[in-house]
């Protein structure tokens, strides 16, 4: 497994130190902005449902705080490693201020697998988390939220938990909670939505017209359906999606060259968000390998499902056509890939730009939280149309003056704005 | 006349005032009936207005930015509403449906990037895809909603325009429009509209916020006056929002042709009662009682003092001086003021009137036939730049041009029901059977809602029998104010294909001679009456009483002749009889 040695924190640091010469950093900043300021680890022990007791361990990683209370998600994943906490917690940091919402970076886990976990011992694990750094998070400390394997359950049981240790309501706290209990609305488009109001912008900078383009998405998820969603209502065509499939442990391309139907391709997908292969070629759609989505002739990629996507392995594959790629997931392309879009001179949305619709309206539901007066889905949705097109335009403005990537322009945007609430705050 | 093609409408670039473009649009579809009269002006007052020609005003078309009628089709089926929307339900139930409906997610980053640059009052129009697909006006049918959006916070601004919007979506459906679009050969489910937000042209003056004159025009009268020929036109002028016109209140109407000529007003105190002394802005302070389904939710009357007080008096009226018994232009003295624009019209302070004559030629050499138009006009302050023509809207006019002869003694002909040489309209329309009329010995002003309402369902069902109907009334039909006539709208009349205006001892009104439907009544040629009981019309009532009542109701009598009854009216000379068959 090639992947093993991959550290995920070393690579956020390295992009760090790109972007820290870039801007000609001094060494006191670029030591504060390479390491989190905080971290709490813990263990969580669990008493388990047939009589015995687990220990679990847990994280919490505060990257840095200049600009507002730490934003971040908690991650249950057998597999969990500090460093991986450490770099998603940095790249917090940088998608916080990159859209310019008032918060920092952070983000959690505990190593488990919810899989062979009941609900009662997820439960207790969520409140054993939050006795553990209950001191330490709140809303104007640290704001967790769901993230890979929790949900807005998870999030529930911890508010409940941080609440009876407090006192008292403190629906800003978490985030990712259901709507009606603290929850905003427009928080399940958010993040589709977000991604492609930056495509939107980003192909009026092109000059094309959206209705004149097709695009190829990764992932059948909830970020892909409500991209997809809204790309199409702009007039968009998407010429396929690829999804996971659960029983064959491998994922599968579903192509219709005239344009997929979102409605049609939700009414087959099964409980773990799978497409249904045989309903769909009775639908008229072509079933192909999984990883043909980067392949197709088409204006635009979404990748939209994992990390590490688009790889120098199969870089070369993208079709001559493609001019355009909106990263929907988290870190999709490798660096060497990135080198060679970058020589293509294909345009890309970065990722903490393109999927940061999702932070955002965090934002807005902890800001709703703590006003405890919530908003029309109409004011949600516009208000992150405006807040996602004003960060893409200052982040193609800083592309276009100093003639660089996309991605390190976005780098730019945001390390700049968080060395500058160091330098103002007095710590450099 | 073709429907503009969305493209050549540039996108709005989120600059409503400092983009380059003043006319833009957000959305695919079309741009609906106000919308391409709207790009009517825009072409004509490129191709054909010479900005040196009018030195003492700035003509424009106030900024806008149109929502295409994509943007409707989405909001009723994302939101499911096309059920209520086709449904009887009430117009309340149906507004308050759609308030709590979601607007488009493509649109709300371009309505909240507008009210976050702008700060003063927006009219959000309907503009509807049926009115310009019919080549009908729906002149006053559907809604339009100003709001001040002056509050501090965007969040709230943004709230009030997305309100705004959805509640003139709504208005496609409430029951006067379904009863129009009944009168044609269309469904309401052919309905799309588009919405107009535009900048409200005026200025503030402490809580109001208003134009200092409003107008509409028509290349052709259908009623003369004076030496005035019809095509002469006419012209009416308001003090304040167009409300006051479109309401069918008290304004000024006079001949363009004749600027100074004054209307026939037996004496001052006549004239000072029969001219406007209320006027409507954008409410700029205090916010008012929470409605979003209210049409006039951020509107509010002042009276002369007021307008006095705000300094837009000064070259829209006259002052009455009782030492001579005559009005004196402009502001003097204590006595009371006359919204008549005597020093505009008559002493010439602005040519007004050659501009509006001017830009109805145009409108009508671009057209190609006679049009309508309205505007709006802020006037500078003493010695200070130029004033600001708002030009609103342009429509084509309707003209029969079908000759008919009624000569006058033909309305003292025996087989004659009615008769009048006080006739507005052009043409004869044989094999009417029904005639809706109120019942002159119970009437009274004090319950002219309630005949209103009446009436309004004797309508519906004639318009669902297919059954065009004679309505006959006392006062002025469509009149805001329920002393002055019966306050119903157009769609609670408009199965009628023949209105009278009658008057009674108790009712004795200026008469409003069509002005209040004028735009609704021309276009379907529907002729209008005016009977007064102290002039030489003729009414039949005995022969009314005798018929058999279909419908009887505490007000108002629906009647079916044995024998079929012809309207004629003669356009030249103002004759119309109704005549029943032997």
């Amino acid at each position: 497994m090639k992947n093993k040695a991959f550290n995920p924190f070393e690579m956020a640091q390295a992009q760090f130190d790109k972007v820290a010469d870039i801007l000609g950093l001094d060494q006191g900043t670029r030591e504060l902005l390479r390491q989190p300021m905080r971290e709490y680890h813990f263990s969580i022990p669990v008493r388990m449902d047939d009589g015995t007791v687990r220990i679990f361990r847990g994280f919490r990683v505060q990257h840095n705080d200049a600009r507002g209370p730490n934003k971040g998600g908690i991650r249950f994943h057998p597999q969990e490693t500090i460093d991986t906490v450490r770099a998603l917690a940095m790249w917090m940091t940088w998608k916080c201020s990159v859209v310019d919402i008032p918060l920092g970076g952070g983000k959690g886990g505990v190593i488990c697998d919810p899989h062979n976990l009941s609900q009662r011992e997820q439960e207790q694990i969520c409140r054993g988390w939050v006795r553990q750094v209950a001191r330490d998070v709140g809303h104007v400390r640290d704001v967790p939220a769901p993230d890979v394997m929790t949900s807005g359950q998870h999030m529930l049981w911890m508010l409940d938990e941080f609440e009876a240790i407090h006192g008292g309501h403190y629906p800003g706290f978490i985030t990712g909670k259901p709507v009606g209990l603290g929850g905003s609305l427009g928080r399940t488009e958010a993040t589709g939505y977000g991604l492609v109001f930056t495509v939107r912008e980003a192909l009026r900078e092109l000059g094309i017209d959206p209705k004149n383009t097709t695009a190829s998405v990764q992932g059948f998820g909830n970020v892909a359906q409500y991209a997809i969603q809204l790309y199409t209502r702009l007039g968009g065509k998407v010429a396929c999606v690829s999804c996971w499939d659960q029983a064959d442990q491998t994922s599968y391309t579903f192509r219709k060259k005239d344009g997929v139907d979102l409605e049609v391709l939700r009414s087959i997908t099964d409980r773990f968000g799978g497409i249904d292969k045989k309903k769909a070629k009775d639908l008229g759609y072509e079933v192909l390998p999984g990883d043909v989505w980067i392949e197709q002739e088409v204006d635009i990629l979404m990748p939209n499902a994992i990390e590490h996507q688009i790889t120098g392995e199969n870089v070369e594959r993208i079709h001559k056509r493609v001019k355009l790629i909106a990263e929907g997931a988290n870190g999709p392309t490798t660096p060497e890939a990135d080198a060679v879009i970058q020589k293509r001179g294909i345009f890309i949305v970065p990722d903490f730009l393109a999927n940061a619709g999702g932070v955002t309206c965090s934002y807005f539901e902890q800001v709703q939280c703590n006003m405890n007066y919530f908003w029309e889905k109409d004011e949600v949705l516009g208000k992150l149309d405006v807040k996602m097109t004003s960060a893409y335009q200052a982040v193609s403005e800083v592309a276009r003056k100093q003639k660089l990537y996309m991605r390190d322009a976005a780098y730019v945007v945001s390390v700049s704005r968080v060395a500058q609430a160091c330098r103002e705050r007095g710590w450099v | 006349m073709g429907m503009p093609r969305v493209p050549d409408v540039p996108r709005f670039d989120r600059r409503f005032f400092d983009g380059s473009e003043r006319f833009t649009r957000i959305g695919e579809g079309s741009v609906g009936g106000k919308g391409a009269g709207l790009l009517r002006i825009h072409d004509i007052l490129l191709s054909r207005l010479d900005p040196g020609a009018f030195p003492d005003f700035e003509v424009s078309i106030p900024t806008l930015t149109v929502v295409a009628t994509d943007v409707f089709d989405a909001f009723l089926d994302r939101n499911d509403l096309r059920g209520i929307a086709y449904s009887d339900e009430p117009d309340e139930r149906i507004a308050h449906a759609f308030q709590r409906a979601s607007l488009p997610a493509e649109i709300l980053g371009d309505l909240r990037a507008l009210v976050e640059q702008v700060r003063q009052p927006l009219a959000v129009r309907s503009s509807s895809l049926l009115e310009d697909a019919l080549y009908r006006p729906f002149a006053g049918v559907y809604a339009t909603k100003m709001i001040p959006n002056n509050q501090l916070e965007p969040d709230a601004r943004f709230r009030r325009l997305s309100e705004a919007v959805r509640f003139v979506y709504a208005s496609a459906f409430f029951r006067a429009p379904k009863s129009y679009v009944r009168t044609t050969d269309r469904s309401i489910r052919d309905e799309k509209m588009a919405v107009v937000i535009q900048e409200v042209v005026g200025g503030r003056r402490g809580e109001r916020f208003y134009p200092d004159l409003s107008g509409v025009a028509r290349s052709y009268n259908f009623y003369r006056s004076g030496h005035a020929r019809p095509e002469d036109g006419v012209a009416s002028l308001a003090l304040g929002l167009g409300k006051t016109i479109v309401d069918g209140g008290l304004v000024w109407t006079y001949s363009p042709a004749f600027p100074k000529a004054s209307p026939p007003f037996g004496s001052v105190a006549e004239l000072l009662e029969q001219t406007q002394a209320r006027f409507w802005a954008v409410n700029m302070g205090k916010p008012p009682a929470y409605d979003p389904t209210r049409e006039s939710e951020y509107l509010v009357e002042g009276g002369l003092a007021e307008a006095e007080e705000d300094g837009t008096l000064r070259l829209v009226a006259s002052s009455y001086d009782a030492g001579s018994d005559r009005l004196q232009p402009g502001l003097h003295g204590t006595g009371p003021r006359a919204v008549n624009f005597s020093p505009i019209l008559v002493h010439g302070a602005l040519p007004l009137n050659d501009l509006v004559r001017k830009l109805m030629a145009d409108c009508e050499a671009a057209l190609g036939e006679k049009v309508e138009i309205e505007f709006a006009v802020t006037l500078p302050a003493p010695g200070a730049g130029k004033a600001r023509f708002g030009f609103l809207q342009v429509r084509p006019l309707v003209v029969s041009h079908a000759f008919v002869d009624v000569s006058a003694s033909d309305l003292q002909a025996e087989k004659v029901l009615l008769a009048s040489d006080d006739v507005m309209g052009n043409g004869e329309v044989p094999g009417l059977r029904d005639v809706v009329y109120v019942r002159p010995d119970r009437f009274e002003g004090r319950f002219s809602r309630r005949i209103a309402g009446e009436i309004a369902a004797i309508n519906d069902r004639l318009l669902d029998a297919g059954r065009p109907y004679l309505l006959v009334g006392f006062g002025r039909w469509g009149s805001s104010d329920p002393s002055l006539g019966i306050p119903v709208g157009w769609g609670q009349i408009c199965g009628a294909r023949a209105i009278v205006e009658a008057t009674l001892p108790r009712m004795n009104v200026e008469l409003s001679q069509g002005s209040h439907f004028f735009h609704n009544i021309s276009s379907f040629e529907v002729s209008y009456f005016c009977v007064r009981h102290d002039r030489d019309h003729r009414l039949d009532w005995p022969w009314l009483e005798r018929q058999e009542a279909e419908a009887e109701t505490e007000f108002v009598r629906h009647v079916r002749a044995e024998m079929p009854l012809t309207v004629k009216v003669d356009g030249r000379s103002g004759r119309g009889v109704v005549i029943r068959e032997a």
